[in-house]
């Protein structure tokens, strides 16, 4: 595909005083690709998604979806992204039907589309059979899964998502996972996540922050190879602790950097 | 503005699956009910009295308007001060607490229609408030052996007072619930506001001259007397309505400052 990226990213940048969050990161998204945003807790993922989808400003940079400026043209890349934040960010007092009603006529879904719509995502999500409940009564699992089923709807463009597995029990996270790669290719996704296997289970590229900056952008096979070394080939974990200078030089074994992750 | 009344289905949905509505509508008659039947019972007195001395003169005098109706609606304008912070204080709070405000940055809303919305549904609440006073003047006409006693466009200029008051107050909640996380914070805060634009009319009758003046047009309550004699004064309709868009000015300045910090 020679269609021009769909997210760009130059030089983003927040500065919170003395603090700088997230340091100039660069970084583009081609149509259908699903980017791994990988980093050690307060790296700055989180931040650098909430200034893609508008919801932080960012103290320097541009950040562009589908050609519209997130700052300059708000509006136009909302109707293009679909987010789920950290929290799932649902209402305790409403049920799952009248939630993702109420986000879709937010998003513009029209009228007549509404209930076919939430019906798909909830079908997607694996919520279906949760809508008549009070999303304050469902379990942890469940609602994040109302999170992500929240940002499918009106089918954007891009989606950016927020470790949408937390939470999860190991099946769901399988079903989450498979749902996420089964959306590659009509999306574009942008997915954090601090569980290395993830990566590897649904990403094509990896970006891996540190202390607000870029320490590694590339394909992760390509990432792979570059720190092969002659006696055995490093594994994702490795190349994490040493990129982010968490890991000693003599590295633990995998098993327990996950039970860490 | 389709998004507006989105807002304000979603908030009404809330008051009424929680029992916010509930608890108020109940508090509102159950103390108006009190002072109606007070101001019933002096009004039996004073007849009495006045019967036994036979005084035809004073006797004519004396009417449901002036005795029970009119003091009523100027004391259900005061209940008014008690319940609003609590319609009010988590309108925007809430968003702030449950991070569901994410949400409302990143899809294609502006600030202008989350406040409109929100508040046309604590106004809606207000006017079933105000609608529940008629049972009042509708419960004196039941029972009076004469129709004359009910000036019903009296009542209803006293109501569209207390209506117009409500709402006045809404949009100072609206604001305070804008600025703060905690909703305890946005109902005191409003509380305070309220309750000093009422004991300010206390202070007006010991003023003299322009300062007299200045203090009784800035007292809340005192915008109502005249309504519940049945006069739409200007100068009251140009206070609550300045107040209300001064209100809902500031709230979208609160909400618009989310968006940039």
């Amino acid at each position: 595909m020679a269609n021009a990226p769909v997210i760009q990213v130059q030089g983003l940048t927040k500065r919170y005083r003395d603090l700088l969050a997230v340091d100039h990161v660069t970084f583009e998204v081609q149509p259908g690709e699903i980017l791994g945003f990988l980093g050690p807790n307060g790296a700055g993922k989180s931040t650098t998604m909430r200034m893609l989808t508008g919801c932080l400003p960012a103290t320097e940079g541009v950040a562009k979806i589908a050609g519209f400026d997130v700052f300059e043209q708000p509006l136009e890349v909302k109707r293009r992204i679909g987010y789920l934040p950290e929290n799932p960010p649902v209402y305790p007092d409403m049920t799952v039907a009248s939630y993702l009603r109420f986000v879709a006529a937010l998003k513009g879904v029209s009228h007549g589309k509404v209930n076919d719509e939430v019906e798909r995502v909830a079908h997607s999500a694996a919520v279906g059979h949760m809508l008549g409940r009070l999303i304050g009564n469902i379990s942890k699992g469940y609602k994040q899964r109302v999170g992500l089923a929240q940002a499918l709807l009106g089918d954007p463009e891009v989606l950016v998502l927020d470790e949408p597995t937390v939470g999860l029990d190991p099946g769901q996270i399988i079903e989450v996972r498979n749902l996420i790669r089964s959306l590659a290719g009509k999306h574009t996704i942008i997915l954090s996540t601090h569980i290395l296997q993830e990566v590897k289970a649904v990403c094509r590229k990896v970006l891996i922050l540190s202390a607000g900056k870029v320490v590694a952008y590339d394909d992760l096979e390509a990432l792979e190879s570059k720190y092969k070394t002659p006696e055995r080939i490093a594994s994702l974990e490795e190349i994490f602790l040493t990129l982010t200078g968490e890991g000693s030089a003599q590295l633990q074994p995998a098993a327990n950097v996950q039970h860490v992750a | 503005m389709r998004n507006a009344f989105t807002f304000a289905k979603k908030e009404l949905s809330v008051y009424f699956t929680t029992p916010i509505a509930y608890v108020m509508f109940a508090l509102v008659t159950l103390i108006g009910s009190f002072f109606f039947l007070s101001l019933v019972g002096q009004y039996q007195q004073t007849s009495m009295f006045y019967m036994r001395f036979n005084n035809p003169e004073v006797m004519n005098r004396l009417n449901f308007m002036d005795m029970v109706l009119m003091p009523l609606t100027v004391n259900m304008g005061v209940i008014f001060i008690f319940v609003a912070p609590f319609l009010t204080m988590r309108l925007l709070s809430e968003e702030r607490k449950q991070k569901t405000m994410e949400l409302l940055l990143s899809t294609p809303v502006t600030s202008a229609e989350i406040v409109i919305g929100k508040y046309i549904a604590c106004c809606v609440i207000m006017l079933a408030c105000v609608v529940l006073t008629l049972v009042y003047p509708l419960s004196l006409q039941l029972s009076a052996s004469t129709s004359a006693g009910i000036d019903w466009p009296t009542v209803i200029a006293g109501d569209v007072g207390l209506f117009l008051l409500g709402c006045a107050f809404m949009a100072v909640g609206l604001f305070f619930s804008a600025l703060t996380e905690s909703q305890m914070v946005a109902a005191l805060a409003t509380f305070m506001t309220l309750l000093i634009s009422w004991v300010l009319g206390w202070r007006a009758q010991e003023a003299e001259g322009v300062m007299k003046d200045v203090v009784q047009f800035l007292s809340s309550t005192q915008h109502i007397v005249s309504f519940a004699k049945g006069n739409v004064d200007a100068k009251d309709l140009a206070y609550f309505f300045s107040v209300i868009l001064f209100g809902l000015f500031l709230s979208h300045r609160a909400v618009e400052a989310q968006r940039w910090s």
